[in-house]
């Protein structure tokens, strides 16, 4: 099947969403923006497939964390922007708390070996 | 909330959605690509690595959470194609479907609003009845006496109101023509009781029990409309009832309807306040029932602990009520109690049908199924799952159910129709209609109907079999043998049901011919009987009374193509006159129980009229009149309980009816007739002529020579030629009345009779059905077994012989069913018991036939089988 990109990282399950509503809390986005972005500010460790960006997008879309509307991109491309509602931004803040819980305790109980 | 608006959205806008995805994707492509150069070869690098867009796009559709919608309009689609594919099966199918939906949904009706449904009245169950019961045999029915009643409401502190009613008949003179009207004499509080308002005008008051302020009447909605002209006016004006002028005060409004269990045959036209007669004793006429609202929080049973406490201390003061009992009873189980049983039996029939319905239609869709198996097979291939496979085909049971269920909803309407015009007298049967409980009903029995034969198809459609399925010569199935038992399982339990039933078709059959034999008494061919009701204020002395009744006997009995007349003051079947008597030498001491017969008031020719055996002694004649001796006539019966060792002529009775009883000598003795209907044993009966105890009614007997209906208009014009204000009730032949009061027997028989041979016939179908497909299984050995040797005839047994073999089977299954449940018809039956040997003999005996029939057509096409033809078919 060809050389595997050695880079390529899977995204822990469960952060896809909060990774993606962090990006767009810096403003809206379009899809490949966002994959790029992640991709880029992890230091290209963080790869997002595409099969796995648009159905979070859906689902972030369903819970109302995201709203979407059509713009012109950089290259003067017709694209979907995504942006952030005040029910994401919440959300968002709720996983950052959670998941950083999670880290620590975590840390815990590896720094305890 | 916004979450399930978002979603609804999506469902609208979903074409929308597609394109859009469409585009973001293809922008993100050229975005991809762009980044890697935008060479061709960075585009497909990006396309690469994009993965798989169909995926793609499925999952993001996916997250909107319809995929099970998209899937069941899909699966419906698909059946729909199927079923348009194939007009023959699932025309057989639906019809199937749409009699037994039908038939059940129009039975729970009449159920529902019988049995189930609470009574036209606010609150109402919290609406009891009560009544008298006697010591022993609780004959009396729902009645009690007004000063007894009178006591109970004086007395009884749990009920919020009570009121006692009782109908009569009323002449209303004025206008063009006079009229009889049905009407409920009632006590004050009625409608109190009831919580019912009328609609023009007021209700009675209190003071209008008495006698003076009592010439109140209300109107029903009804006789408002048709005999006033809906006139608004109406409240205070005088109406000429029985001579005698009355007040109109109120009319009632249209839907109103009392009591309950009124057929439609006669609907009551008033409302009067009772008219209490000090020369009876009215403590010992028991035609009063009686209604009562209980208090919230009052139980029947507390009720009815305190009804027996009262009727105890009035026991003690009154020797009319020493040898009765009192009982409370909810009113909405009292009104369908009697027909109760009969009801509950023709719903568990329809229901048998039903099933056996259902396992024609599995059959059906089973033998579709083996045809399907190798597109099935195909699909698990491409990799449906096998729960995808069962979906989908219950998907195609319940479509079929559902249209078998909206068929069946118009058969049921109109089925419905022709039960109401059709069925004998049963109670609140008027109100039946197909409202929303029936609709839900009929919804779930579809959605039921549907899973239920839908099952076993599904499971066998869906076997995963695949490699034999997909080769070729997948014609003879493997799975077929498995397929085949499973079919001629459910031909047998159709077998079984259908004999069952058929037995209890058969009990109820015999029961009627039976109980049609029974000999009531009396001659009722070429018998008219008629009503007569005097007003008490045109003929307010016995005299005038007994004197006016000799005169319309006299005219009746000279027209031409009479015979003779007679008259009684209560007819067998109709009516009748119990009460106390009293015995010479055997006088009831206090604490003992009174003696109770039927007490009517005749003319001499009555007996002549009536067909009625005379056994011993002479009848009255006019010459036996209130200067004469006073005598009476007893029957047979009467003369078996009081004088069973000794001679009754001579002996002497005295009927205990209020004003001054006398002795009476015993001069005759007649037959006994059954006065409560065929099946009930004669009681015992004093007669009293007419001339020595006269009556303001008459209960005419008209012996014909001719067809009596022809007499009707004749008899009707010699009354009026004495009375032109007098109306004659109720003129009917005696066989009508014998009949009618057999209807209800009737009536269910016909209808089990009908639900039996449907029952067969869908049984005898789905044999008819399993040989077929049989024969057309086997043509390949059959072809072997003729070039070998086997005659026409032997194959025609063969295949016989196999649709007999499931006959047997499933008569031997149904005589084992049939014997555990035809007990519960054992309170229906007469004169045969419910495992009677001949009976069941007879049944199993047709069906077998019926099957043997059944497998005969499919025989005769087995044994044309061409031998050559056979051979080379696949």
């Amino acid at each position: 099947m060809g050389t595997r990109d050695v880079r390529r990282t899977e995204i822990p399950p469960g952060t896809l969403d909060m990774l993606i509503l962090k990006t767009l809390s810096r403003g809206p986005m379009h899809g490949y923006g966002i994959a790029e972005h992640i991709h880029q500010m992890s230091e290209d460790v963080l790869e997002v497939e595409e099969g796995s960006l648009y159905p979070a997008l859906q689902r972030l879309l369903i819970q109302g964390w995201v709203s979407a509307e059509w713009g012109q991109s950089a290259n003067n491309r017709r694209a979907r922007f995504y942006r952030l509602t005040k029910a994401g931004r919440k959300q968002l803040d709720h996983e950052l708390s959670e998941f950083q819980r999670v880290i620590r305790a975590i840390g815990r109980v590896i720094q305890t070996a | 909330m916004g979450k399930l608006w978002r979603k609804l959205l999506f469902l609208i806008r979903r074409s929308q959605f597609d394109r859009d995805l469409e585009d973001e994707i293809c922008t993100h492509l050229e975005m991809k690509a762009g980044a890697g150069g935008g060479t061709v070869d960075a585009r497909y690098a990006a396309r690469r690595k994009f993965g798989n867009t169909m995926l793609l796009r499925e999952q993001s559709r996916e997250m909107w959470g319809w995929a099970w919608l998209e899937t069941l309009a899909q699966d419906l689609r698909y059946t729909f194609r199927m079923l348009r594919r194939s007009p023959g099966f699932t025309a057989v199918a639906v019809l199937t479907l749409a009699l037994g939906i039908g038939a059940n949904t129009a039975v729970f009706s009449v159920v529902d609003t019988v049995l189930l449904r609470p009574l036209p009245y606010p609150d109402s169950e919290r609406l009891v009845q009560m009544w008298s019961t006697k010591a022993n045999t609780n004959r009396w029915g729902i009645w009690t006496a007004y000063p007894r009643f009178l006591d109970w409401r004086r007395l009884a502190t749990r009920f919020e109101d009570m009121a006692a009613v009782r109908f009569w008949v009323i002449n209303l003179s004025g206008g063009d023509h006079p009229e009889a009207l049905h009407v409920v004499v009632t006590s004050s509080r009625l409608f109190q009781v009831l919580r019912v308002q009328p609609l023009l005008g007021r209700t009675f008051l209190p003071e209008e029990d008495q006698p003076g302020h009592d010439h109140v009447i209300i109107l029903s909605h009804g006789l408002w409309q048709r005999r006033f002209g809906s006139d608004p006016t109406v409240i205070g004006r005088a109406v000429d009832i029985d001579q005698q002028s009355y007040t109109v005060i109120g009319v009632m409004p249209p839907g109103f309807r009392f009591p309950p269990d009124l057929t439609a045959s006669w609907s009551i036209d008033a409302w009067l306040p009772p008219a209490p007669d000090p020369s009876r004793n009215e403590r010992e006429s028991n035609n009063y029932y009686v209604v009562a609202r209980l208090k919230p929080g009052i139980t029947v049973a507390q009720a009815q602990a305190e009804m027996d406490a009262i009727h105890h201390g009035l026991a003690e003061r009154h020797w009319e009520d020493r040898d009765l009992g009192v009982k409370v009873a909810g009113w909405q189980q009292q009104v369908g109690s009697e027909v109760r049983p009969a009801l509950m039996i023709l719903l568990g029939a329809i229901s048998l049908v039903l099933l056996i319905a259902c396992a024609n239609v599995a059959n059906l869709l089973l033998a579709r199924g083996a045809v399907r198996q190798r597109e099935a097979a195909l699909r698990q291939a491409l990799g449906a799952g096998r729960a995808r496979l069962i979906r989908q085909l219950l998907t195609e049971s319940v479509l079929l159910a559902t249209f078998g269920g909206t068929a069946g909803l118009l058969l049921a309407y109109q089925g419905l129709r022709l039960f109401i015009q059709l069925a004998p007298d049963i109670p609140r049967l008027n109100e039946t209609a197909i409202d929303p409980r029936v609709l839900l009903f009929s919804a779930v029995l579809t959605l039921g109907t549907g899973l239920i034969f839908g099952v076993v198809p599904a499971w066998q459609g869906s076997k995963m079999d695949l490699q034999n399925a997909l080769k070729e010569s997948g014609s003879r199935l493997t799975g077929s043998s498995d397929r085949a038992r499973v079919r001629s399982s459910l031909v047998i339990a159709e077998m079984a049901l259908a004999l069952m039933l058929l037995a209890g078709a058969c009990l109820l059959l015999r029961s009627f011919l039976n109980v049609e034999q029974i000999d009531p008494g009396f001659n009722a061919k070429n018998l008219l009987t008629a009503f007569v009701m005097l007003s008490p204020a045109k003929y307010p002395d016995p005299r005038s009374q007994a004197a006016f009744f000799r005169e319309v006997i006299d005219r009746i009995a000279s027209i031409p193509g009479v015979e003779c007349a007679g008259g009684a003051d209560s007819a067998p079947m109709l009516t009748n006159d119990a009460g106390t008597v009293s015995i010479e030498g055997h006088e009831a001491r206090p604490g003992e129980q009174v003696i109770q017969a039927e007490r009517p008031k005749i003319t001499p020719d009555y007996f002549r009229a009536m067909g009625m055996r005379l056994v011993r002694g002479r009848t009255f004649t006019w010459a036996d009149n209130e200067s004469s001796l006073p005598v009476a006539m007893i029957n047979e019966a009467a003369a078996r309980e009081y004088w069973p060792n000794a001679d009754a002529m001579g002996r002497r009775v005295k009927l205990e009816d209020g004003s001054a009883p006398v002795w009476r000598q015993v001069i005759g003795i007649v037959g006994d007739v059954r006065q409560d209907g065929l099946v009930e044993a004669a009681r015992p009966e004093v007669y009293a002529p007419l001339l020595q105890s006269p009556v303001p009614y008459l209960a005419l007997a008209v012996r014909t020579r001719v067809e009596p209906a022809a007499l009707t208009g004749a008899i009707r014009h010699g009354v009026m030629a004495i009375d032109k204000d007098q109306p004659v009730l109720q003129i009917q032949t005696m066989q009508q009345v014998v009949s009618d009061s057999v209807a209800g027997r009737r009536f269910q028989m016909a209808l089990m009779a009908l639900f039996a041979s449907l029952a067969l016939a869908l049984a005898a179908i789905g044999i008819y059905g399993l040989m077929s497909y049989s024969v057309s299984q086997r043509t390949h050995e059959i072809g072997i077994r003729m070039a070998l040797g086997a005659k026409r005839e032997e194959v025609l047994l063969l295949v016989v012989g196999q649709g007999l073999l499931l006959a047997a089977g499933g008569v031997a299954l149904g005589i084992g069913g049939a014997l555990i449940l035809t007990r519960f018809l054992a309170s229906l039956l007469f004169g045969v018991g419910p495992n009677d040997p001949v009976t069941f003999a007879g049944v199993s005996l047709l069906a077998v036939s019926v099957a043997a029939v059944g497998s005969l057509i499919p025989a005769w096409r087995a044994a044309r089988i061409d031998p050559m033809e056979a051979l080379r078919y696949e």
